[in-house]
């Protein structure tokens, strides 16, 4: 068996300053629609997984069957590429949570309640949050600043996905884009995806307080996520 | 002549008990001259009100099972389904709101939004059932409309917009204000039949204008037409009509009415909001299942000219025999037209054909797409299909889940045990998933289904609609064996005691299976087992799963694969390597370290977020693992696997914990290994009662 820690899309952070992101702090992945943000969210939450971490999927649009089917076949395609021999489903199904809020009905206080809840009440203590579906234009900085003190208050890292728009270019001084240009600060990872030809590139925008220069980026496959490099 | 889809509407009243759904079902049944008298529900002439068929609901004053009535109002065609307020009934509940396009939710104006009327909504939200609403009981002490109108807002995310106003409330409750008529609706006579209409009393005058704008806010949401003619001051009734038509249909809209049904007022309003708003069967989509393209959905059209497609949703034993209530959804049925039913691929000749009203029956020679009829001695199940047998279409899965849970069911007397045998025979053509068989070792009934509270339910109703006198056992989960790792086997069967010999060798190995069937695999080379001989020794693997060597439970998941063996010319026969298949399995089976399965059930829970918490702890204090929740208004879906053995009395445990507002629905998912201590437990239990078994 291969061994998927070595080929996670997540091994970019490997080459950042903390290697990782870390208990009380926001993640995002930017990207245009369709180059396949939850795909790359569930890569990330099996990073996780396989690690034996416990993980909270909060999911603002689909139902909590699509979202374990997205797992599920994900998971199958990872068996095929990776040659897995155990069957990790039942752990996974063990340590991880699924959380939907359809409807409009995602609230910060809601979210802070439910968390609360998995850990007092089944002591589910997550170690990692997943937020798909988020949407960073209408959501207002209140909701970051929310998520930010829900990473603090329960020690979890908080992962989030954001749409970017070709046709918006706006960058800020720090070479952020748009939609997380006026976000930056709340944020400690921030990574691009950029799809190029038969590749997709991950580079790093934003490594913690580490005012980095440096070019990171890794190459991973487009359909697998997994990384060439 | 009526138009005859177009002024047909199949609805269901649906309501919280005591809300008094029984009593205005007996007031729409006069009113469209069907009933020529009313009885009180629990009415001291010892009647009973009309649709109340079964035994138990008459003494409870409740309605358990669901009949089909037809009526008609104003050149409409009306079957009313009557609806199981139960949410214990799921197999009735599914069935009646399968077959109904629309209902009239009835809430009481002092109690208001209750829990059962929260789940009963959510249920029709589940089957996408438009509804009216009507407020009842507007006469009583304590009754606010508004209130309830407001708590079908908040608490029912309804858009619910009144579609009158009472003139008085409580004991001066008079009659109401048409808001679209803008006229006062006075319901007259000794039983309120004759409809006057008069002016607005002065005194409410301004309010029913505040109401009427309210209600053309609402409804100009769903017509660009009307909202024009607002601004431009020229609204008429059938450009309210229309766009409210459109809301209500389309689930965006619920109009409400209110009155008393008790005192008689309002029932007439709300049978004109049936014609007018709720959907005829052409607007509503049904669904059915071709079982020739894997269960693909496939969509059914309201059309008689098309190959008939019906399901059976209700069975009744009258005295002339089996009555079928049966829905037609696509094309049309005469009398001596051939039908096949899907299940049994049986074919069935319509015999009679009838319509039922409340307490006659007319013959009728046709019925078309969208109607409910009913057919007599018809050999058939609940649930089944009728196709005219050139399509093979089901309108549900014919997926039956095997039953998880069973118990012993003993009558008490001779009496009793005929009785018993007519309703367990009756139930199991009603329910697929209730089944019952006699117990070869122990003699004893057994009873088995997909929980507790399905088979308690059945138990009642053996004793209440039956009048058995019957004693069960506690219930049993049923457990089953399973082996773990692979193991080998090589067993020669050899007797030799004068006469014929019997001998027979196999050889080969047990492993598990996943998908947790049985599977035999031949790989036998150069005839080591003569061909002839092999269905008999799968014959004698098969027959020691029926009972494992650890606890005795029923084997799954199983593969056997023979790969060689040896036979004798004259000793061998299918009888010998039968037994040598039996003492090869004993020979492996513990080898292949079986374990214990328990049956693991889907567990979906819904009530308001508030209880969230606690639901949780107390599925986690029953081994149970949450697997996701679901946030929706204020709303909360938790999902989670629980082994059955712990599901035993949740429910009383979860209408403490919720005040009764969060229901739950189980379904079985999987088998799973059940932990050590369990497994300890289980096995000393069996001991004391082989120990018991043996004393005499």
């Amino acid at each position: 068996m291969r061994d998927f820690i070595s080929v996670s899309p997540l091994k970019i952070l490997e080459k950042s300053s903390r290697k990782g992101l870390g208990p009380g702090n926001l993640g995002v992945l930017i990207a245009r629609a369709g180059v396949g943000k939850t795909t790359f969210l569930i890569n990330i939450a099996f990073d996780k997984l396989f690690g034996r971490k416990k993980l909270v999927h909060i999911s603002l649009e689909e139902g909590p069957d699509k979202v374990r089917s997205y797992y599920n076949v994900i998971y199958s395609d990872l068996a095929k590429t990776l040659d897995l021999t155990e069957n990790h489903l039942i752990h996974i199904e063990r340590d991880r949570m699924i959380l939907a809020y359809v409807n409009q009905s995602f609230e910060i206080e809601r979210l802070r309640a439910n968390v609360k809840n998995l850990i007092e009440n089944i002591q589910f203590r997550p170690d990692v949050l997943i937020l798909d579906g988020l949407d960073f234009e209408k959501a207002g900085r209140t909701i970051f600043e929310g998520l930010k003190e829900i990473a603090k208050e329960f020690e979890v890292e908080i992962w989030l996905s954001a749409l970017s728009h070709r046709h918006i270019d706006e960058i800020n001084e720090r070479g952020i884009p748009y939609p997380c240009h006026e976000l930056d600060d709340l944020f400690s990872i921030i990574i691009q995806l950029r799809p190029e030809q038969s590749v997709i590139f991950l580079q790093l925008l934003k490594d913690h307080d580490n005012p980095m220069i440096r070019d990171i980026s890794i190459r991973v496959d487009p359909n697998t996520f997994l990384a060439l490099d | 002549m009526f138009n005859e889809i177009q002024n047909l509407r199949n609805i269901g009243i649906s309501a919280h008990i005591d809300s008094g759904k029984t009593t205005l079902t007996e007031r729409i049944l006069y009113y469209t001259r069907q009933i020529f008298a009313i009885h009180e529900v629990k009415g001291k002439d010892g009647v009973g009100a009309t649709m109340d068929s079964m035994e138990l609901e008459k003494e409870r004053g409740i309605t358990i099972a669901s009949a089909a009535t037809h009526c008609e109002w104003k050149n409409h065609r009306i079957n009313i389904i009557d609806t199981p307020g139960h949410v214990d009934f799921t197999i009735e509940v599914e069935r009646a709101l399968r077959v109904m396009d629309g209902a009239v939710l009835i809430l009481c104006s002092v109690g208001g939004v209750q829990s059962q009327s929260i789940t009963v909504d959510r249920q029709m939200n589940r089957y996408k059932v438009p509804r009216i609403a009507f407020i009842n009981k507007c006469d009583r002490a304590g009754a606010n409309p508004y209130r309830v109108v407001k708590q079908l807002r908040d608490k029912l995310n309804h858009n619910a917009v009144l579609m009158q106003i009472p003139i008085g409330l409580e004991n001066k409750l008079s009659g109401v204000v048409d808001l679209v008529s803008m006229k006062a609706i006075y319901f007259e006579g000794d039983n309120g039949d004759e409809v006057r209409t008069d002016r607005i009393p002065d005194d409410i005058l301004k309010e029913a204008g505040a109401k009427r704008e309210e209600l053309l806010d609402a409804a100009s949401m769903f017509s660009d037409e009307l909202m024009e003619a607002i601004f431009e001051d020229r609204v008429n009734e059938d450009l309210i009509y229309r766009a409210i038509r459109y809301g209500t249909i389309s689930r965006q809209l619920t109009p409400v009415f209110l009155g008393s049904a008790y005192k008689n007022i309002g029932i007439q309003s709300v049978l004109d909001g049936v014609n007018s708003y709720l959907p005829n069967p052409t607007q509503v989509e049904n669904i059915a299942l071709d079982l020739d393209h894997d269960e693909k959905q496939v969509s059914l059209k309201t059309a008689s000219d098309m190959p008939a497609v019906a399901l059976a949703f209700k069975l009744e034993v009258t005295p002339y025999g089996q009555l079928t209530y049966i829905r037609i959804y696509q094309g049309s049925l005469r009398k001596g037209d051939n039908l096949v039913i899907i299940r049994s691929r049986k074919k069935i000749k319509v015999g009679r054909l009838v319509r039922m009203h409340a307490d006659e029956m007319e013959d009728i020679t046709r019925a078309v797409a969208g109607d409910i009829v009913a057919l007599f001695g018809v050999e058939c199940y609940s649930g089944d299909t009728f196709t005219d047998g050139s399509l093979n279409y089901s309108m549900s899965s014919m997926f039956v889940p095997e039953p998880v849970i069973s118990l012993t069911i003993t009558p008490n007397d001779n009496q009793s045990q005929n009785k018993m045998s007519k309703a367990l025979n009756r139930f199991t053509r009603e329910d697929p998933t209730f089944r019952s068989y006699v117990d070869q070792e122990s003699g004893e009934t057994i009873i088995s289904g997909m929980g507790e509270l399905h088979l308690d339910v059945y138990v009642e109703r053996i004793k209440r609609e039956f009048g058995a006198d019957v004693v069960t056992g506690i219930p049993q989960v049923a457990y089953r064996e399973s082996i773990t790792r692979k193991a080998l086997f090589d067993y020669t069967h050899k007797k030799q005691t004068g006469g014929a010999g019997q001998y027979g060798r196999i050889a080969g190995f047990m492993e598990p299976s996943e998908d947790g069937s049985y599977k035999f695999v031949n790989e036998v080379k150069g005839g080591a087992i003569p061909t002839e001989f092999l269905p008999a020794v799968d014959k004698g693997f098969k027959s020691c799963l029926k009972k494992g060597q650890l606890l005795g439970f029923p084997i799954i998941g199983m593969k056997i694969t023979v790969n060689d063996g040896k036979s004798h010319s004259v000793d061998s026969s299918e009888r010998a390597f039968s037994f040598a298949a039996i003492g090869a399995f004993r020979q492996a089976y513990l080898k292949a370290k079986p374990v214990i399965l328990e049956p693991v059930m889907k567990v979906s829970l819904e009530g308001p977020s508030e209880f969230q918490g606690g639901v949780m702890a107390s599925i986690n204090k029953r081994r149970g693992l949450i697997t996701s929740s679901t946030e929706d208004g204020i709303f909360t879906t938790i999902d989670a696997e629980v082994p059955l053995e712990e599901m035993f009395g949740y429910a009383t445990v979860l209408r403490s914990l919720t005040q009764g507002k969060t229901e739950f629905t189980m379904e079985f998912l999987k088998y799973a290994k059940v932990p050590e201590a369990l497994a300890e437990e289980l096995k000393s239990r069996m001991r004391e009662k082989t120990k018991g078994d043996k004393k005499p």
